[in-house]
């Protein structure tokens, strides 16, 4: 599908973005993505461990929610376009928690190399708690 | 006494690393990434790419499975891991990292700032050039250690 900004050329600062809504994570997903990281914290795969820790039980990687909020920046921009990335990490995330990535153009400016835009990013849970708090910037090629 | 502020400047060994196509999608797969320019050659060179290109966060998999281990990195830094956050994590791109590109990736201690409650924030910085000693990309890290 093409990127919703390669659609919506009109998008104008403040526009919302579709949301990209995720599964809940499972435990199988954070054990799947320790392999594929090579982060093998066992806070992330061992209940005993993320209990002996305080943490209640397993956590999400940090990473596996950027990986989200990575995942629907391309359905808001080519991959290609991406210039700049970057996330702060503010709640722990759990198994079962379901996790919508939110999008807003934050900023748009027109040069000789393409639009610049600049999008202000949230992945939040279902009870709304916000995980992940970030901006990306892009640059997106003339028509 | 040695204050965490004394990592500042520290640069930690060089490691590399091969971009593994297989390593691309199983990272997507984890994600439940769909964009199938991660998978499918023919689609990533109709949105432009030479080859399969990276996904954005890609490049925790060469730290993780190239660079130092997390329990070495922690060492370095003389951090006790049970206290350490991961606070921030940002990326920028110059040029595209497709499977099969060699990384070659350095990372300095660029700031530490030290609170009088014993907490301390780390500042990271990784350059990663490729097999042509292009550079494609960079990290900036924040670590926080707990008092």
């Amino acid at each position: 599908m093409k990127p919703y900004l390669l659609t919506a050329k009109d998008a104008e600062v403040g526009t919302a973005l579709p949301a990209l809504e995720k599964p809940p994570v499972t435990r199988m997903q954070l054990i799947r993505f320790a392999g594929a990281s090579g982060d093998f914290n066992p806070i992330h795969t061992i209940e005993s461990v993320g209990q002996e820790a305080g943490l209640g039980g397993v956590i999400a990687h940090g990473m596996l929610i950027m990986g989200f909020v990575g995942q629907a920046l391309t359905t808001w921009v080519p991959r290609a376009a991406i210039t700049k990335f970057g996330v702060r990490f503010s709640a722990i995330t759990r198994p079962g928690d379901q996790i919508t990535v939110r999008g807003e153009l934050a900023g748009k400016e027109e040069t000789e190399e393409g639009t610049r835009v600049k999008i202000k990013v949230q992945a939040v849970d279902q009870k709304g708690e916000v995980k992940v708090k970030g901006t990306c910037e892009a640059l997106l090629p003339r028509a | 006494m040695a204050t965490p502020e004394d990592k500042k400047g520290y640069t930690f060994a060089p490691y590399s690393g091969r971009v593994e196509a297989g390593k691309i999608r199983e990272l997507a797969l984890a994600i439940g990434d769909e964009n199938p320019i991660y998978t499918d050659e023919t689609k990533a060179k109709e949105e432009g790419f030479d080859a399969i290109p990276i996904l954005p966060s890609f490049m925790e998999v060469i730290d993780m499975w190239a660079g130092p281990s997390f329990e070495d990195l922690m060492e370095q830094l003389e951090i006790d891991m049970k206290k350490l956050l991961h606070g921030e994590q940002e990326y920028e791109y110059f040029a595209p990292v497709y499977a099969g590109d060699m990384i070659h990736a350095q990372t300095k201690v660029t700031d530490v700032k030290a609170k009088r409650n014993g907490m301390a924030i780390y500042t990271l910085e990784t350059v990663y050039r490729n097999q042509n000693n292009e550079k494609v990309m960079t990290a900036r890290q924040v670590l926080v250690k707990m008092p």
